[in-house]
């Protein structure tokens, strides 16, 4: 090797070595950046108030429910002031409510989707439309909490006012889904009489369907780079928001299999959830739709369909030009969405 | 070689630490001399670079993601279990088939196969992204600069991927992916279901039995919740009727 390439190779070799150091030490970041108080519960979930932010005047506005996937932790909505959704959503002065769904324990291993739908969701609901005296709130499903929502938009619709969706999977069976196609064949009856799945085989799943970006490329992006300290503890926030994956109650994961990922309810109108079908033509309300371009995860066409599935006159889909972490923590997510938001939900 | 894939890295500096260390290797054989002068021949490169990244994705997902993640513990277990078919001689108490062994000896002997088939798409995908790397990277300097050679990192990445992507896509790899969770999921029922037998010796709680007793009191709080619905309108209608006045008595009852 020649003496400037080598050279070259030394001063990268230093850089890696520099920031590897820099790394060790944001081993503690701070995540979950607003006040916000516990104010009801129901099982392991929790229903968090987050506090208007000073010298914002409140709007008059219904409460605004948060409802994250049971996969990751909702702290992705609010991970540092300039990073949260939650922090946009507070500044325009809106009430803003977020469900956490704690971590299920093997006592939780039979809890069905219904529960989560009917008692979880459904009682978060309750609650806040009890406490502001309101007909109807405004819902905001993520990822899988998206389907959640559409759930229960579909089984309660006069209780939502305006409904927004942030990468959603609507139609599980487009040809780009990798996830969809590897669970084809699980069996799911199996999979529920195995208990709870822990958090690691999901992150394996999720990792497994890009290995060198997602395992190798992305840390070398980083090292090699000349990051900022602030680049450097955004980054960590998001590790450990990626690897904080919690059990998923075993009932509920292998009923999500199989019901989604396998029979594709949504699309063949075969869902029913404790008794009852669930048709998303049900739902009348103003509907936002946004997703990813490039979501290895959910993938677009899995969500770009969904305004001709409900039954909401008034809609609207946005595609975001970022991939599935972007819609948490890219310039878009920071300006784009939720001024999207903001103004869908406030406007006339 | 640590991997993010079944816990292997317990600290995330140590996952950094890792592929930096991987990276640096790789770059090391992309900055590598050529003969004096000539050009050079990245097909010297594909062979190294196909074992290695072959390496990587069988340490990173050798059952795919579920086994080492998930469900290695019970395949030990399971596997000391399917081993007992070694042990003694089919004589006395011995000579009675034991069923639940000979399940968890076919369940291993399955996860063995499928790993052979997943093995074989790793060497498929190694190959074919080396191929592709080669057939895109071109004519270059004989020893490529830094920036040169973090382009041809990029390139290898996107190489990789592609020939991953391919493959993963496939019908026999999305099979083999449902196949292994099956096969360690069933390997973690038959370890419960021995575990459960040898509970039952000692007169303790099994799982199911426990399980059945949650789907009872499950069953019977839907049957509370139901009748509790029926009664509360019977009970807010019979509370908004008007009540009868008392038929006052007469007389000198005092």
């Amino acid at each position: 090797m020649s003496s400037p390439a080598g050279a070259a190779l030394a001063e990268l070799s230093a850089r890696v070595t520099d920031t590897l150091a820099r790394l060790t030490q944001l081993r503690t970041v701070e995540v979950g950046c607003s006040p916000k108080r516990a104010v009801f519960s129901v099982g392991k979930t929790t229903l968090y108030e987050y506090l208007p932010l000073p010298g914002v005047p409140p709007r008059a506005a219904p409460p605004l429910l948060l409802c994250f996937a049971l996969v990751n932790r909702p702290y992705v909505l609010d991970l540092a002031p300039d990073r949260s959704l939650v922090r946009r959503l507070l500044e325009a002065g809106l009430p803003v409510y977020l469900i956490d769904w704690g971590t299920p324990d093997d006592a939780d291993r039979h809890l069905e989707l219904n529960d989560y739908v009917e008692a979880h969701l459904g009682g978060c609901v309750a609650h806040l439309l009890g406490e502001s005296g309101r007909d109807s709130l405004d819902l905001i499903g993520v990822c899988q909490g998206g389907v959640l929502s559409l759930c229960y938009g579909a089984l309660h619709p006069g209780r939502i006012r305006r409904l927004v969706t942030l990468t959603t999977p609507v139609d599980f069976h487009t040809a780009d889904n990798l996830l969809s196609r590897w669970v084809r064949g699980l069996d799911t009856k199996l999979l529920a009489e195995c208990g709870n799945v822990p958090g690691e085989v999901l992150n394996a799943l999720f990792l497994s369907l890009s290995p060198l970006r997602l395992a190798q490329e992305k840390y070398v992006r980083l090292l090699t780079g000349r990051p900022q300290q602030r680049e450097l503890e955004d980054f960590v926030r998001m590790e450990r928001w990626i690897f904080d994956t919690p059990p998923q109650a075993a009932a509920a994961l292998a009923q999500f299999v199989r019901w989604f990922y396998q029979e594709n309810a949504f699309i063949n109108r075969s869902l029913r959830l404790g008794g009852r079908a669930v048709d998303l033509r049900r739902i009348r309300a103003p509907l936002l739709n946004l997703y990813a371009r490039h979501d290895h995860i959910v993938p677009a066409a899995a969500c770009a369909p969904l305004g001709s599935y409900v039954g909401s006159t008034r809609q609207r889909s946005h595609e975001v030009a970022t991939g599935h972490i972007g819609m948490y923590v890219s310039r878009a997510a920071r300006t784009e969405i939720p001024s999207l938001i903001v103004g869908w939900l406030t406007g006339a | 070689m640590e991997s993010p894939f079944g816990g292997g890295a317990s600290r995330p500096e140590q996952l950094y630490a890792a592929s930096a260390a991987r990276f640096f290797e790789l770059l090391q054989g992309l900055m590598g001399g050529a003969p004096a002068g000539a050009p050079r021949d990245w097909s010297q490169l594909s062979a190294p670079l196909a074992s290695q990244f072959e390496q990587w994705l069988k340490a990173a997902q050798s059952g795919g993601p579920w086994f080492p993640a998930g469900f290695a513990p019970a395949a030990a277990s399971a596997g000391a279990a399917g081993g007992a078919g070694f042990g003694p001689l089919p004589l006395g108490p011995a000579a009675v088939p034991r069923p639940e062994a000979q399940r968890s000896w076919e369940l291993l002997t399955r996860l063995a196969q499928l790993q052979g088939q997943l093995a074989v798409h790793w060497s498929q995908i190694a190959r074919s992204a080396a191929e592709r790397f080669v057939a895109r990277a071109g004519t270059s300097a004989a020893v490529p600069s830094l920036e040169q050679s973090l382009k041809l990192y990029e390139l290898w990445v996107a190489c990789a991927e592609e020939a991953y992507g391919t493959v993963a896509r496939s019908e026999d790899f999305s099979r083999l992916q449902s196949e292994l969770a099956n096969v360690s999921a069933a390997l973690l029922v038959e370890q419960r279901r021995q575990a459960e037998s040898l509970v039952r010796a000692f007169g303790l709680p099994t799982r199911n039995e426990v399980d059945a007793l949650y789907g009872h009191v499950k069953e019977l709080g839907r049957r509370l919740a139901e009748l509790e619905s029926r009664a509360q309108p019977r009970t807010r209608s019979a509370r908004s009727k008007p009540r009868k006045p008392r038929a006052r008595r007469r007389g000198g009852a005092r």
